[in-house]
């Protein structure tokens, strides 16, 4: 870590002196001038299954959560290689409540710094046959238990940890991309030209977050470690409206969404019928998700739609609680 | 009888020198200095080269968003060229020693130019997949922190194997010629530096019985133990794509059909340069219509093989049709670009050669099979292309429902790159040529004084050319490319977004909170969870209390019960509820009701969870985890210490010859 400092010290003090200034004012007249352009439009799924476009705006981006870039403290490189003693991270997606508004794809972008089309969550229109519904699905990095991308890693840039996260050392990978075409379900991104690292210019290289994001180089999403340890959601766990997507540790049988709530993981998948995605590959994902059943999903109408802390609506709550009950 | 057995001896010597001198006089115009028009050739051919570093220059300083892949289609020309020059390198270690084991006469004088194949082509093959790297400043990593479970380790290993024992394979084989070149008018008539190099590089060869049964023994060795590492270098390539779970690559035929293509290619590069040799340095007398005639044969039993494995490979897919196999088959055979690719890989390779090699023509033998093997040679290069890039394209998810169309189309800065590395192959191969004999004179003039030149397919009776002017200098302007490695350099920017995390203010509690006291007692039907609610020591009925558990981003609840008449609410303490490792289990009862009271908690750390593992589980040996498993290790050290040390033995026995010409 120390050393990733100094090395970081010594390419600031160069790069920084010669063209600090003058980007700076560059960035901020990029700044303004991005806010400025009308938001794009994004595709929305009806509840009969019809695809709409919405403004962008609309479709969640005016509610942003306020989300620090990287809220944790990250581990060095080294440090990194280790998972936090007795976790096991897992993640499950509910389907029936995904509104497909890309708050996840918006939010990990901003948190993370990726360019639009690289967010390492993205929301896909999927349709199993023409005659059934359509329903959104957002895949994130599945952090698979017999991942085929740290299989074929020649250097061991990418690698498991002991607490189930799949996390990449951007300063170790050599950029073969040999993961990128293993990987059956293209979650994995590369740095082609040089990154914008704008948002982590004072961030120390670490794994756990990824940044300074370096060029050449492979990235995906990392289950925001150095948050999660802390016992801070990931940012598109958060930012989800419809508190859709759930994290949480598997050995406490135990995942969290947006809206605090916190239910029985096996529970959950018992009673909702959980499922991994082409989990016939034997890639044993820690992504679950719940199929779009009954699917609920009006866009999400007001920035308050949020209920407070303690849900105030009793029936929901002791739904859940029946949940984490019930044998 | 001694002096009669001199005299034989003698008159032995005499006509194999005469012999010598004939083959030699036949290669001297490919010895001589360079013509004008060589010149031009070996001009243009350096120009592209530098053409090629240039572009590759600038894609060190831009990234490789000068290239056309992307998101998706992450792989292109780059890795197109590593599996086309890897194959093309087949054509001439393989054929050479399978030709030489079995003591096919008429190889003598194809060998030299098939081993020298398989080394350039693998000079220019290997490079392509640093070139195709994003960080090809940290080369290094692969053996510092090399994976064994890597098919890319795999690959690094066979292909440094290959590449020795190709060169060294080269090499045994030349000794007699070495020995041949480096005296003073023997060839060259003025003694240069490069006579020297060769008389160094000879180990003092002279051909006497000890050396010689030593070389035969070295050369023996080496033609067997390089057929298993050429096999095993084409399928480890396929092992790239082959060990992946993408449809179209996941398939247990991609070894053997990669080898057999391999093969395939190799020999149809064989064909080309020999016709192209004979043109230019006219080497008719040595390489005549009876090599062609073999090797077009060998062409066309590979060609079937090649057909049958094709059908094997695509038939099991069409028909098996999967959701993703039947995208695939539709990309490849239907309308698109990539449809009208392989329907001409299909006539360039399958189908077109078969059917020019086949015709019942007795002229024009050599210039059709000529055509048949760059047809070949083209198709080929389609072909890994589309092994690379259609597939790709067909993922699991479409990425059309991300609204993403993925597309490749190769930029300039690709083909630059490309075509430099075709012309440092044929620089190479044109310098060799000109330095070296491209024909064994040594294997030549033994199979004319064994079996015949009639049997061995050459044809020393026709008249020569007339003997070379002068002595090559090429040597000494052989030009020597630097590759320029450029480090990125980072350029990081300053300017940061300042996300203000406001925190919620904080709610003061109406009124103070009541005692609530939370413990675990045994009841009838197990553990129970109990928690106490009381204000001034008075116990409060009927308050609702919720029971939760403490997790790692929230709170599970156990349940709301009301409180008793003493103040106490009681629910099951679940079975098989995870804990901390010690078995622990932070437990909040928080009021719901009364309202003056909801925001009140009390809490307590109870016994009787399940533990939970406080330790990391260590990591098993698994192909996913940073030790490989104990197999795989093992049989990558015994293969690699079998190929090692077989090289070893026919080192030394080249140290013996040097040995034997000292004493």
């Amino acid at each position: 870590m120390n050393e990733t400092r100094r090395e970081f010290l010594g390419g600031s003090l160069i790069a920084g002196a010669a063209v600090g200034v003058g980007l700076l004012a560059d960035k901020l007249v990029q700044r303004s001038a991005r806010l400025e352009k009308p938001g794009p439009l994004t595709p929305a799924l009806t509840p009969q299954g019809k695809l709409i476009q919405v403004a962008t705006t609309d479709a969640g981006v005016a509610h942003q959560h306020p989300m620090p870039p990287h809220a944790g403290t990250a581990l060095g490189r080294e440090e990194a290689r280790q998972g936090v003693p007795g976790r096991k991270w897992v993640m499950v997606i509910d389907l029936a409540k995904c509104s497909g508004c890309k708050n996840c794809t918006i939010a990990c972008g901003k948190m993370h710094g990726t360019p639009v089309d690289r967010e390492w969550i993205r929301v896909f229109r999927m349709q199993d046959a023409r005659h059934t519904a359509p329903y959104w699905f957002p895949k994130p990095c599945f952090h698979c238990d017999n991942p085929p991308c740290t299989k074929v890693c020649p250097v061991g840039a990418t690698y498991k940890r002991q607490d189930g996260i799949v996390l990449i050392d951007n300063e170790r990978c050599i950029g073969c991309r040999f993961c990128m075409a293993a990987c059956p379900y293209s979650t994995r991104y590369f740095n082609w030209g040089r990154p914008d690292n704008s948002l982590a210019v004072n961030a120390a290289y670490s794994p756990e977050t990824g940044v300074p994001r370096r060029v050449g180089t492979v990235e995906k999403c990392d289950f925001c470690p150095e948050m999660a340890r802390e016992g801070i959601l990931p940012a598109c766990v958060t930012s989800c409206d419809m508190a859709a997507v759930y994290f949480g540790d598997q050995n406490e049988d135990a995942v969290t969404n947006a809206d605090k709530e916190t239910v029985s993981f096996s529970q959950l998948l018992e009673e909702r019928a959980g499922y991994r995605y082409l989990a016939e590959l034997g890639t044993e994902p820690r992504v679950y998700y719940l199929p779009p059943k009954n699917r609920d999903f009006p866009k999400p109408s007001s920035p308050h739609k949020h209920k407070p802390e303690s849900p105030s609506s009793p029936e929901a709550h002791s739904s859940h609680a029946h949940a984490g009950m019930s044998k | 009888m001694n002096i009669a057995l001199t005299q034989d001896n003698d008159a032995a010597q005499v006509d194999h020198d005469r012999l010598q001198a004939n083959i030699v006089a036949r290669l001297r115009s490919s010895l001589a200095p360079a013509s004008p028009r060589e010149w031009l050739w070996i001009g243009s051919l350096v120009f592209m080269i530098a053409a090629g570093l240039a572009a590759y220059a600038w894609q060190c300083i831009h990234g490789l968003k000068v290239t056309g892949m992307r998101e998706y289609i992450s792989w292109g020309v780059y890795m197109t060229n590593f599996v086309f020059f890897i194959g093309v390198s087949h054509a001439g270690t393989l054929i050479s020693a399978i030709l030489r084991v079995t003591g096919a006469e008429w190889r003598r004088s194809i060998t030299r130019m098939a081993e020298a194949i398989t080394v350039f082509a693998l000079m220019v093959g290997a490079p392509m997949v640093i070139i195709d790297m994003g960080r090809p400043d940290r080369i290094l990593n692969v053996l510092i922190h090399g994976r064994l479970n890597s098919p890319i380790l795999w690959d690094v290993f066979s292909i440094c194997t290959y590449i020795s024992g190709s060169l060294l394979y080269l090499y045994v084989a030349m000794i007699p010629d070495l020995a041949l070149l480096a005296p003073r008018g023997a060839v060259w008539e003025r003694r240069t530096g490069w006579q020297r190099v060769c008389g160094w590089l000879s180990l003092g060869y002279r051909g006497s019985p000890e050396q010689r049964r030593l070389l035969e023994k070295a050369l023996a060795t080496m033609a067997v133990i390089i057929i298993p590492v050429a096999i095993s270098v084409h399928t480890v390539v396929s092992w790239i794509f082959g060990m992946t779970l993408r449809p179209g690559w996941h398939s247990t035929v991609f070894g053997p059909y990669f080898v057999i293509g391999a093969i395939f290619s190799g020999t149809a590069a064989i064909i080309t340069a020999m016709a192209i040799f004979r043109k230019v340095y006219h080497l008719e007398s040595l390489l005549t219509e009876r090599q062609f005639q073999n090797l077009g044969r060998l062409m066309l039993a590979l060609n079937l093989l090649y057909i049958y494995f094709t059908l094997a490979e695509y038939l099991t897919t069409w028909y098996g049709a999967l959701e993703a196999d039947q995208r695939l088959v539709e990309l490849l055979m239907g309308h698109g670009t990539y449809g009208r690719m392989f329907w001409l890989w299909a006539a360039f390779c399958l189908f077109l050669p078969a059917l020019i090699v086949m015709l019942p023509l007795k002229r024009n033998l050599i210039p059709r099979l000529v055509v048949a093997s760059i047809l070949i040679n083209i198709g080929m290069w389609i072909k890994r292309y589309l092994i690379i890039v259609p597939t790709l394209m067909t993922t699991y998810i479409p990425p059309e429902s991300a609204g993403v169309n993925p597309s490749y189309l190769p930029t300039w800065v690709e083909w630059t790159v490309t075509l430099g590395g075709l012309a440092t192959f044929l620089l190479l191969f044109t310098l060799f040529a000109k330095v070296f004999p491209i024909i064994s004179i040594w294997e030549t003039v033994e199979g004319v004084a064994e079996v015949g030149a009639k049997n061995i397919g050459v044809d020393i009776e026709r008249p020569t050319l007339p003997p070379p002017r002068s002595h090559p200098h090429l040597h000494r302007l052989l030009p020597k490319p630097v590759v320029a490695a450029i480090l990125i350099a980072f350029c990081l920017t300053i300017g940061s977004a300042v996300f203000a995390a406001s925190a919620p203010p904080k709610l003061e509690s109406p009124a103070p909170c009541p005692e609530i006291l939370v413990s675990s007692i045994k009841g009838e039907d197990g553990p129970l969870l109990t928690a106490t609610v009381r204000l001034s020591q008075q116990p409060i009925p009927d308050a609702q209390v919720e029971f939760l558990v403490q997790r790692a981003f929230g709170r599970v609840s156990l349940g709301t019960i009301a409180t008793g008449k003493d103040g106490t609410a009681a629910v099951q303490f679940p079975n098989g509820l995870p804990g901390d490792p010690g078995g622990e289990l932070r437990i909040i009862a928080e009021l719901k009701s009364p309202p003056a009271y909801t925001t009140c908690w009390g809490e307590a750390v109870v016994k009787g969870a399940l533990p939970t593992p406080a330790k990391a589980e260590p990591f098993p040996r698994a192909l996913w985890s940073p030790h490989a498993p104990f197999g795989l290790v093992l049989t990558i050290f015994v293969l690699l210490s079998i190929v090692w040390s077989t090289y070893s033995y026919v080192i030394v026995q080249l140290i013996k010859i040097r040995k034997a010409a000292d004493s």
